[in-house]
């Protein structure tokens, strides 16, 4: 059992199209965002300005299969991930616009990652797009906290794991100077990335904000499953690679700013804890099974 | 867990006696940061197990339990050896600096004035103001040195984080001695007895309220009366998401179940046997030498493809009760009994007539005391607190003073976990300062 919910041709149409339009927008975002890495610095601000526009259309896409779903379009692999990749641009975005758009190289290592997350939505055959009514267990408020916090949290280690992919390629150039020197290639790209000093600060700064948004998850997740299967904590996989993906990140914060700890190690940190985090996602949805089984 | 460099390992070897070294190694960031790393992995390991296995095999052995409670401990000393030097290191700040002692800051400028003396001073006590940090001017023989701080509280994130994992470790551990779990329910006129509690449950009206959508699972609400000796203790309603709670106990809906209400006839006599079936519930008819079993109850059914019974919806469109009747230990192929249809079965003792007259449903309830709630509650919250002091209330300090060796400002600025911030901030503070100097 489990029917879907009767949206007009003109409601599909539209959410359809514009969800079309997102991802080519986003596309040609990436696109732009890569040619700026690459010594083009006129391709910067039209990247930035691609995807504040994508971003647009992407919110309006959400807000018609809200209209279209009668409810918030939170439930399911497909919603869940398509308000993670939205977060995701919010967030970067947001800091981009903070930082005066001093750091568009950034935007060339999360957008390939943003974009994977578009393929796997919507190319991994398992995954549902159909309007499904929601059902009473997810009827409640806890949702909209739940799933929000985790879809920020989720957005900020993305940022972090961009940053932590530009380090280590930063360290490895660094490392070449021979063959850095020898490629004019290899020069523009290394000149491109920040400072190893700015990325480590980034890729804290992008963590802190998702660890924080990650542990109100986790907090608010025990509310509701108290209130709705009577515990708070049932060593479920998705509750439990939640708490590991947490353990990671505070392991990565604790060394850093108690210990000092800087440069591969913690970087090495960042990389599992975002491995964690998909695993949370899309591992624990098809390898392990639990009561998550709603997203 | 977070310590603050300890100094040389060499240095403490030597100067710590064993106790105290025990007490630095129970305390340290590294155990702290070992037990997590250890405790993620054997997760990672678990959620590879079956869940039940992992429950009863991993995450509550005495050795997971154990490595909990190592890590809880490891806490509590943490933050028992920070909180004095944490609350030194926020109220009591050294306020008086010369001007070489700023300079060797990680992080000072030396900026030339035109006018020197007090004024230029005056006007970095606006600017530190203007940066939000409060200023206090220290007058010494040396010289006069303004002091800006900011944020002094965040300097109490890590301890009231780990203060509320302590909580949270506390509260979980308060609940399950204190508390129990348990599982009952009934259907409409049922009652039970929870012994763990000394209480009983009366259920009243077991209502099914469908959603717009039939096919979406419908809520069930029901009435439940909490009596103890005889007395009410509690009465309301448990559906879904709703639980009813007294005495640090909820009861939670769990789930519902399909009942069957079945007329069994016997035509040689007349008799009429009224019994209700839940789905797998069996009843031997002495008599008739046979076994009637309730396999499945179809709200609203329809055959699937390849002869499946099922239900389009879980609207009493038609409801259907799939049967089975073993007639000396063999068994029969199922068949199905419509609402009101009454169907014949043969029997080596005669026939014998069954009717489905009518269903009802059945509430299933979760029950769970648990008194550290609000423990876990309080420690959830701080968490948060801590968490937000942790990370964005950094705090900062900033010294400045005339060096009239050099007819200098000179400004220094320090900041706990936050480099970067200070920097900025001190990038601030330097433009408006070779603002005001005309620069």
């Amino acid at each position: 059992m489990g029917g879907l919910i009767n949206v007009s041709p003109t409601g599909l149409l539209v959410e359809n199209t514009l969800f079309v339009i997102a991802v080519v927008v986003y596309l040609l975002a990436t696109v732009g965002y890569v040619i700026n890495l690459f010594g083009k610095k006129e391709w910067g601000g039209f990247a930035a300005n691609t995807l504040r526009v994508a971003f647009l259309i992407h919110t309006a896409f959400i807000l018609t299969r809200t209209v279209n779903v009668m409810r918030v379009p939170f439930v399911g692999h497909f919603e869940f991930g398509n308000m993670f990749i939205w977060s995701t641009v919010l967030v970067y975005a947001w800091t981009e616009w903070r930082l005066k758009d001093k750091y568009h190289a950034v935007g060339a290592f999360l957008m390939p990652v943003v974009m994977l997350y578009i393929s796997y939505i919507t190319l991994f055959p398992k995954i549902s797009r159909a309007h499904n009514p929601l059902p009473p267990v997810l009827q409640s408020n806890w949702l909209k906290f739940h799933v929000s916090a985790s879809v920020l949290g989720y957005a900020g280690f993305s940022l972090a794991f961009a940053a932590a992919l530009m380090w280590v390629l930063k360290y490895v150039m660094e490392n070449k100077k021979d063959a850095v020197k020898g490629s004019p290639f290899l020069k523009t790209l290394t000149q491109a990335l920040p400072q190893p000093r700015v990325l480590e600060e980034y890729m804290y700064r992008a963590s802190v904000f998702g660890f924080l948004f990650q542990t109100v998850m986790i907090i608010t997740g025990a509310i509701w499953a108290d209130q709705s299967w009577g515990r708070y904590w049932g060593w479920d996989p998705k509750e439990m690679w939640s708490l590991i993906t947490w353990f990671v990140f505070a392991v990565y914060l604790h060394a850093r700013f108690t210990r000092g700890w800087t440069g591969k190690k913690t970087v090495a940190l960042v990389l599992v804890g975002w491995v964690a985090m998909m695993f949370t996602w899309m591992g624990v949805a098809w390898l392990l099974s639990g009561i998550h089984s709603f997203g | 867990m977070a310590q603050e460099t300890p100094g040389l390992p060499e240095q403490q070897s030597t100067q710590a006696s064993p106790i105290k070294q025990i007490l630095n190694f129970l305390s340290s960031m590294q155990l702290g940061i070992i037990l997590l790393l250890l405790l993620a992995v054997i997760s990672v390991f678990a959620t590879t197990q079956e869940m039940n296995t992992a429950i009863s095999s991993i995450y509550t052995s005495w050795w997971f339990v154990g490595i909990m409670a190592f890590t809880a401990l490891n806490l509590l000393l943490c933050t028992i050896e920070r909180i004095g030097p944490l609350t030194r290191q926020a109220f009591q700040p050294k306020r008086e600096m010369t001007a070489d002692g700023i300079k060797k800051m990680q992080i000072n400028r030396v900026i030339k004035v035109k006018s020197p003396g007090d004024e230029p001073l005056a006007s970095v006590q606006q600017i530190f103001k203007s940066n939000g940090l409060q200023t206090t001017v220290q007058e010494t023989s040396e010289g006069i040195t303004l002091f800006g701080e900011r944020g002094k509280f965040g300097y109490f994130g890590s301890i009231v984080t780990h203060l509320s994992l302590l909580l949270i470790l506390l509260g979980a551990m308060y609940g399950a001695l204190t508390g129990y779990e348990t599982r009952n329910g009934g259907m409409s006129g049922d009652n039970f007895f929870v012994t763990q509690g000394n209480w009983r449950a009366d259920i009243g009206e077991v209502r099914m309220v469908f959603e717009k959508d039939p096919t979406v699972r419908p809520r069930v609400y029901s009435d439940v009366t909490i009596t103890r000796n005889g007395k009410v203790i509690k009465e309301g309603t448990v559906s879904i998401n709703d639980p009813l709670r007294f005495e640090g106990t909820s009861i939670y809906h769990s789930t519902f179940l399909w009942i069957s209400q079945v007329n069994i006839t016997d035509p040689a006599t007349g008799t009429v046997e009224e019994l209700k079936f839940f789905e797998g519930d069996r009843y031997f008819l002495q008599d008739k030498g046979v076994q009637f079993e309730s396999l499945a109850f179809f709200p609203d059914f329809t055959m699937a493809a390849g002869g499946r019974p099922t239900s389009k919806s879980y609207n009493p469109n038609r409801p259907v009760l799939a049967y089975r009747i073993t007639i000396n230990g063999q068994q029969e192929p199922w068949d199905l009994l419509e609402l009101n249809e009454p169907a014949t079965l043969e029997t080596p003792n005669g026939p014998v007539e069954i009717t489905l007259t009518g269903f009802e449903n059945a509430a299933v309830y979760s029950i769970a005391k648990n008194l550290g709630r609000p423990i876990l509650f309080i420690g959830a919250v701080l968490m948060v607190i801590g968490l937000y002091m942790s990370f964005f209330l950094f705090p900062r300090r900033f010294w400045a003073t005339f060096d009239a060796k050099t007819s200098s400002l000179v400004v220094g600025g320090r900041g706990y976990r936050n480099r970067l911030g200070v920097e900025q901030i001190m990038e601030r503070i330097e433009s408006e300062i070779r603002n005001r100097e005309g620069e």
